[in-house]
């Protein structure tokens, strides 16, 4: 039994006791996240550049409001491109991407086709990646694929709204807000942190 | 040598030191009431629990962003997230208040050496009791909440999990192509 006089040292004896009780380190790297991640980060950079050229295409047509989404989700898509090339160099890898000419269509069309990439990248894409980075304990590649994975989802639900009534998303530019760390696109800051990457609102882009 | 855990994985483990610190440290505030010979030794004890308690909060809250990073989300675990990240950090406020009121409570007798009396000290010291179960409470509400996280959304930390054992597409997969033919 602790004696009284001693009785204020038991919290550190305690702590001691529990700090004994560490896990494991991270298992050692292999091909298959290095794999995919060159296709993630191939994928974003082109996600990137067709953004930024619907965006001038919604311009064209009007849709303000649909521009200013395809620009802050090219941002968005910048984001985890730049994300997923440190985890590539982290591997002992150069990140590569191969940047096709995007074929652009109408407003709805963009909207459909991108709706679709984001939906893929969503159910399939990221969520098998992630197993993958899972199994090979790959820290830096799970959070960079979650945080992409996150975002996605809410680029597919801002484009599904956006088709659910393209009208209304005509005129002036409207203003989204994407977190400069995981990407995370929102029609509203963040009350205080990004809900993905626990990022400070205040740091959030703007863009239109 | 055991390795030494990543930042990511230090959550399960860090969680358990302000629940157990924290819940202990008013027992030591009772022992020093009814211990009255060695009431120093007992209240500066609870102190060291308590401020013990209070750093691993932080610690908790800083590894808990970390492992949070981590998790695959679906709308109903970033809400259930956000709510314990939410409860965690009013606690942190919460045990940082009452700890430092607990060391003017008990520095400043001894600073001065005088003692108060015993009416004021049962006082506030009950009133101080009543408001570290307010503590514990929102303590509660957390752990609960983390435990609502692991036990009813299953989500687990990298450390403690492989992930589910499905199929991973290879770098070849149909779909992928698909997806990059696209060009988004």
């Amino acid at each position: 039994m602790i004696r009284s006089s001693f009785a204020y040292l038991s919290p550190l004896l305690l702590a001691a006791g529990l700090l004994s009780a560490a896990g494991p380190a991270s298992p050692t790297p292999s091909a298959g996240t290095l794999n995919d991640m060159q296709a993630a980060y191939n994928g974003e950079s082109n996600a990137h550049a067709t953004y930024l050229t619907y965006a001038k295409k919604a311009d064209e047509e009007g849709y303000a409001k649909a521009a200013s989404l395809f620009r802050a989700a090219a941002k968005a898509e910048e984001i985890h491109a730049a994300n997923h090339a440190k985890v590539i160099n982290s591997l002992g890898a150069e990140p590569k991407a191969i940047i096709k000419a995007p074929e652009v269509k109408s407003t709805r069309e963009n909207l459909q086709a991108a709706l679709k990439g984001e939906t893929y990248e969503r159910d399939v894409m990221y969520p098998g990646f992630l197993v993958q980075a899972r199994k090979e304990g790959k820290v830096d590649a799970i959070r960079s694929l979650n945080y992409a994975k996150t975002a996605e989802a809410e680029h597919a639900r801002l484009y599904q709204e956006a088709l659910n009534d393209l009208e209304g998303w005509k005129g002036q530019n409207t203003a989204f807000y994407v977190c400069p760390v995981c990407g995370y696109t929102s029609t509203t800051r963040p009350t205080e942190k990004c809900p993905s990457s626990f990022t400070p609102s205040s740091r959030f882009l703007t863009v239109s | 040598m055991p390795p030494i855990p990543a930042w990511t994985s230090l959550h399960p483990l860090i969680i358990h030191f302000p629940i157990g610190l924290l819940f202990v440290a008013p027992l030591f505030i009772v022992a020093a009431a009814f211990w009255r010979r060695h009431r120093e030794s007992w209240s500066l004890g609870a102190l060291a629990l308590m401020g013990l308690g209070t750093l691993s909060l932080f610690f908790a809250v800083a590894t808990g962003e970390a492992a949070g990073q981590l998790v695959e989300r679906t709308p109903e675990i970033t809400a259930a997230m956000e709510r314990h990240e939410a409860l965690a950090e009013t606690g942190r406020v919460v045990f940082t208040l009452l700890t430092l009121a607990f060391a003017t409570l008990i520095l400043v007798p001894i600073v001065l050496k005088r003692e108060p009396a015993a009416w004021v000290r049962r006082t506030v010291t009950l009133a101080f009791l009543l408001a570290y179960a307010g503590g514990i409470a929102q303590l509660t509400r957390v752990a609960h909440e983390g435990g609502r996280l692991v036990h009813e959304f299953g989500v687990r930390s990298i450390v403690a999990s492989t992930g589910p054992e499905a199929a991973t597409p290879g770098a070849d997969a149909p779909g992928r192509e698909a997806r990059e033919g696209d060009d988004h």
